[in-house]
């Protein structure tokens, strides 16, 4: 697989030689493969097994799809307000990403490449906030929120959870790998830090961004226990909430995986689209220059 | 330029400050608001809000100043959501509790003997009214009651041509045939997030004894009663006469054998649980078990109003005319469950609730020690760990005696 | 790369005058800012309230009294505190290295584009968008002996109170490889090209252009993920209390299992937090000493 090269022909090769041999292309598709099919054993089963009857679980025969059974959907989907609470869910998730992205690129980009008192105190405390596990504010934090008003808002439902550590922590790490000199050559042309975030950090951050926003939406799509607690009253439900709500108490399987199927589609919808843009990433050209 | 920058800091700040004096409140012209929490008790969403709907109407009539609003909020999570509305304030002025919930939310409940009638608190069954007291006072007005007596499936008794049990010893002999025959005589949920009071307690009550001594200053579940319950379900357990799976974890509901229709009785189970699997007509119902005694457990659902409510007054006329046998019955009949009132008479005719509705006088509560949810906390998973074989019953109730008695110590 | 705050300062900055450090300064605090008074708000402040909650003895309906020590005391005399805190360690032990390991392993398979390499990436995210509910309910059944995996082994994994922490792993890194995959990706294809030609050039096998050339390009990335993976798994709930209620007889009792049941089964709000303040340490305490090494190493 390795080479001795010294002249220019044998440079050529050698940018062959980083990619696998004939073996080594099998070899990786082949665990590719199988990584494939484990990865999405479980998920073929969640679908199948929540279109059929109830009860028919036992493996393996519960695995084949026919026959279809759509009571399940039946269920979930017979009675409820889905219209309201998908446009809430949307809401909720989408200025949620947008604010997010904003916020945590602005202060990463602050944390990785400039120098300001408190810095060091200001990351860390930060960073440690994410290690205060959530069911120990959840109660002052509804105070909080309750006392300024924002139960059944939606600014009280988005505002609380755009203080995304985790999401500072992220853009930090990208953008301290990016190289300084990009920022220098743009600061010696004269050109205002605003501009340096909006024309450089930003188009630089479009990968990290693309998979940092699929995660902001996913957090705030799948969120119960937020919405339940903040938004008291039935018009204010999110799908998560409102699914649940429809629910007794033992509910068959079928239909806990038919609810959550049906909160699933529009992510995977989303996920079509965008995937492309998330998985291939973008060919950073300003870095290799 | 670094004002842009600034400007939506500034604005969400000030947005949190300004809105300080939230909250709706009434709407002017001293008209009374009060909201109550319900959850899915009847699972058809559509169903259940057209029922408090008519009720609200028939309220307003006579109440014209005084605005009902209720809210079906899903089971999951129920307790944080309520903890935190009480914690922010913006709790209901009334909400369903069950008699598990209400030492813990003793502090925040307000006692609902002065907003009911003599007559209407004479009503209730004894076994219901002691159920939600406490020290005396009733945390909250029933306003449904289930019961888990002994509930057998006929085509599993036939096929292994055996007779329901009415004793332990009955479980004990009819058990080896059943297995035979590829059945399980019961099933005992073991997962420690299931409740004590259908699964373990019944036994112990059974067996003569009693989960906290009278005066409540110390654990009772690990007298020679207690063992021997445990004792007795763990035969169960070793000999392979109970579904394996539920000692430690609660499969999806169709997924076990009770619902398979592989299980010939249980006391965990009711009616409307199995129906859809087993067929109505497959459906027995016999008064619960005798160990020592006769005892099963009884499930209530109560109303309570919470101190922080806005007009206890108002609240108290909705309470009083949301428990009042005409609506519990119209409830409970449309949620097969039964009335926690003596005037109403008995709601079903024919069927498994008809003879469900007969035992009711039978059936115990849950034990209202403000330590008892604690207590299941640490006994659940010392009975797991005797069922599957970590411990002997004595060492793991004394085990949990010892944890119980620090707990209610302090 | 490196992992510490202050980045390596540039030539070209070196040379700058004090007024620009200044403008630098306060260019970074008003980047900072907005994120920073959101967060003083709605995570700091909570998060102190809930800590201070650790001194105090408090119920719902009920105003707080000060204990001071007490529940901390009860928490070193506490036997279910100490199993929680061992499950807790062990299930991190078991988790970090195979989530990140899986990650790494799939990210460098996937960096490459060939035929299909588009599919398989979008596949191994696939997970990552299924809520953690889904999956344990979707896992509880597989494990079930009526399930496949529960059927292969003759019997579940869930009702065994050693094989318990591996199933739970097992789900856990399936809903989170995806993430930690697409973060090593996002930083892997910044690698440059020429580095690695260079390395290769100079008769560097995989393993010693792998271990040279890439791995300290990763370094943020790899750090970032430990961080958050760490705090993740010592904070592992819903997982454990859709899949196991933390049975059979308390094998994956995890830590914030026993905060929640504290706090919102017995409503003991003040034990509650004393316990978050345990973990908060413990995760703080584990997060420095990963810099630590982090740091050293480069």
């Amino acid at each position: 697989m390795t080479a001795q090269v010294n002249s220019s022909r044998a440079v050529r090769a050698s940018y062959r030689a980083l990619e696998p041999s004939r073996a080594g292309k099998v070899l990786r598709v082949v665990l590719l493969s199988v990584a494939s099919v484990v990865t999405i054993f479980p998920f073929y089963a969640m679908v199948v097994l929540s279109l059929k009857p109830v009860a028919a679980v036992e493996f393996p025969g519960s695995l084949v799809p026919w026959p279809f059974d759509g009571g399940a959907y039946e269920r979930v989907l017979g009675g409820g307000d889905l219209p309201v609470w998908t446009l809430n869910t949307l809401v909720y998730s989408l200025v949620s990403v947008v604010l997010v992205l904003v916020l945590a690129s602005l202060a990463g980009y602050a944390f990785a490449k400039k120098r300001f008192p408190g810095k060091e105190t200001m990351f860390w405390s930060f960073l440690a906030m994410v290690m205060v596990p959530y069911h120990v504010t959840l109660i002052p934090l509804f105070v909080l929120v309750a006392s300024a008003g924002g139960v059944d808002t939606f600014w009280g439902l988005i505002v609380p959870t755009l203080a995304n550590a985790q999401a500072v922590f992220l853009m930090r790490q990208f953008i301290a790998a990016l190289p300084d000199e990009l920022f220098e050559a743009a600061r010696l042309d004269g050109a205002s830090e605003w501009r340096i975030f909006m024309r450089i950090v930003l188009p630089l951050c479009k990968p990290i961004l693309a998979t940092l926003g699929l995660f902001v939406f996913l957090w705030h799509w799948n969120d119960f226990l937020w919405p339940l607690v903040v938004g008291k009253s039935t018009d204010m439900r999110t799908l998560t909430v409102g699914i649940a709500a429809l629910q007794e108490q033992n509910v068959p399987l079928n239909v806990v995986l038919a609810g959550a199927t049906v909160a699933f589609v529009p992510i995977f919808a989303a996920y079509l689209v965008g995937q492309r843009y998330l998985t291939e990433g973008v060919t950073m050209s300003g870095i290799k220059g | 330029m670094r004002l842009r920058m600034i400007a939506p800091a500034a604005l969400l700040l000030a947005a949190t400050a300004a809105c300080g004096s939230g909250g709706s409140g009434g709407s002017g012209d001293d008209k009374q608001t009060v909201t109550m929490w319900l959850y899915p008790v009847i699972a058809d969403e559509a169903k259940h809000k057209a029922f408090w709907n008519e009720q609200i109407a028939a309220f307003t009539k006579d109440h014209p100043k005084i605005d009902v609003k209720v809210e079906i909020y899903p089971w999951a999570k129920r307790e944080e959501s309520l903890a935190t509305a009480i914690a922010g304030n913006k709790a209901p002025d009334l909400v369903y509790l069950i008699p598990d919930q209400m030492p813990k939310f003793a502090k925040a409940i307000e006692p609902v003997d002065s907003y009911l009638s003599d007559a209407a608190k004479a009503d209730y069954r004894d076994n219901v009214k002691q159920a939600v007291s406490i020290d005396g006072k009733m945390m909250g007005a029933p306003i449904l009651m289930g019961a888990n007596p002994l509930m057998c499936n006929q085509k599993v008794l036939d096929a292994a041509g055996v007779e329901a049990p009415k004793t332990w010893d009955d479980v004990l002999a009819i058990a080896p045939k059943l297995k035979e025959k590829g059945f399980d005589v019961t099933n005992y949920y073991a997962d420690p997030s299931a409740t004590l009071n259908q699964s373990f307690y019944p036994l112990l009550w059974q067996a003569g004894g009693n989960v906290f001594t009278p005066d409540g200053t110390k654990a009772a579940f690990n007298g020679p009663e207690g063992v021997k319950a445990l004792t007795f379900l763990k035969t169960l357990a070793d000999k392979g006469y109970v579904e394996k799976d539920l000692l430690t974890g609660i499969p999806a509901f169709e997924q076990t054998h009770l619902a398979q229709n592989k299980v010939a009785c249980t006391w965990q189970q009711v009616p409307a649980d199995v129906e859809s699997f087993w067929g109505a007509e497959n459906i027995k119902i016999f008064p619960p078990l005798t160990g020592v005694k006769q005892a099963g457990y009884g499930s209530i659902g109560a109303l309570s109003m919470l101190k922080a409510a806005t007009s206890k007054e108002a609240a108290g006329q909705w309470l009083a005319f949301a428990t009042s046998p005409a609506v519990t019955k119209a409830y409970d009949a449309a949620s097969s469950f039964f009335s926690p009132q003596k005037s109403t008479g008995a709601l079903y005719s024919s069927g498994a609730n008809a003879e469900m509705e007969k035992t009711l006088d039978l059936m115990t509560g849950a034990p209202l020690h403000p330590k008892a949810r604690d207590v299941m906390g640490v006994l659940a998973p010392e009975i797991q760990a005797a069922l599957i074989g970590q411990k002997t019953p004595e060492q793991a109730l004394n085990d949990a005696a010892t944890a119980a008695n620090g707990l209610i110590g302090q | 790369m490196t992992v510490t705050v202050q980045t390596r300062p540039s030539r070209v900055r070196a040379g700058r005058r004090p007024a620009g450090a200044r403008h630098e300064a306060r260019w970074g605090l008003a980047f900072v800012l907005p994120c920073f008074l959101l967060f003083l708000v709605f995570r700091f402040g909570p998060a102190v309230a809930g800590t201070l909650l650790g001194f105090f003895e408090y119920t719902i309906g009920d105003s707080p009294h000060f204990t001071g020590l007490d529940n901390f005391t009860r928490m070193m005399g506490d036997p279910v505190f100490w199993q929680a805190l061992k499950v807790t360690v062990l299930y991190t032990v078991l988790y970090l290295p195979l989530s990140i390991g899986v990650s790494l392993g799939l990210a460098l398979l996937v960096r490459r584009s060939f035929r299909g390499v588009r599919l398989f990436r979008s596949v191994f995210f696939l997970p990552v968008i299924t809520s953690l509910v889904l999956a344990a309910t979707i896992f509880t059944w597989l494990f079930s002996s009526s399930g496949p995996w529960g059927k292969l082994f003759g019997g579940s994994w869930l009702a065994s109170p050693v094989l318990v922490i591996p199933a739970l792993v097992i789900v856990s890194v399936w809903s989170r490889f995806g993430y930690g995959m697409l973060i090593l990706l996002a930083r892997l294809q910044d690698v440059p090209r020429e580095l690695e030609e260079a390395a290769l050039s100079d008769g560097a096998g995989p393993w010693q252009r792998f271990r040279y050339v890439v791995l300290p390009q990763l370094r943020p990335a790899v750090f970032f993920l430990l961080v958050i993976e760490t705090t993740n798994s010592f904070q592992v709930f819903d997982l454990v209390y859709v899949m196991t209620g933390g049975g059979p007889a308390r094998s994956s009792y995890t830590l914030v299992m026993d905060l929640y049941d504290q706090g919102f089964k017995n409503f003991d709000l003040g034990y509650a937090s004393a316990l978050g303040v345990a973990l908060f340490v413990l995760t703080l305490f584990v997060a420095l000493l990963q810099r630590l090494l982090m740091g050293r190493g480069k």
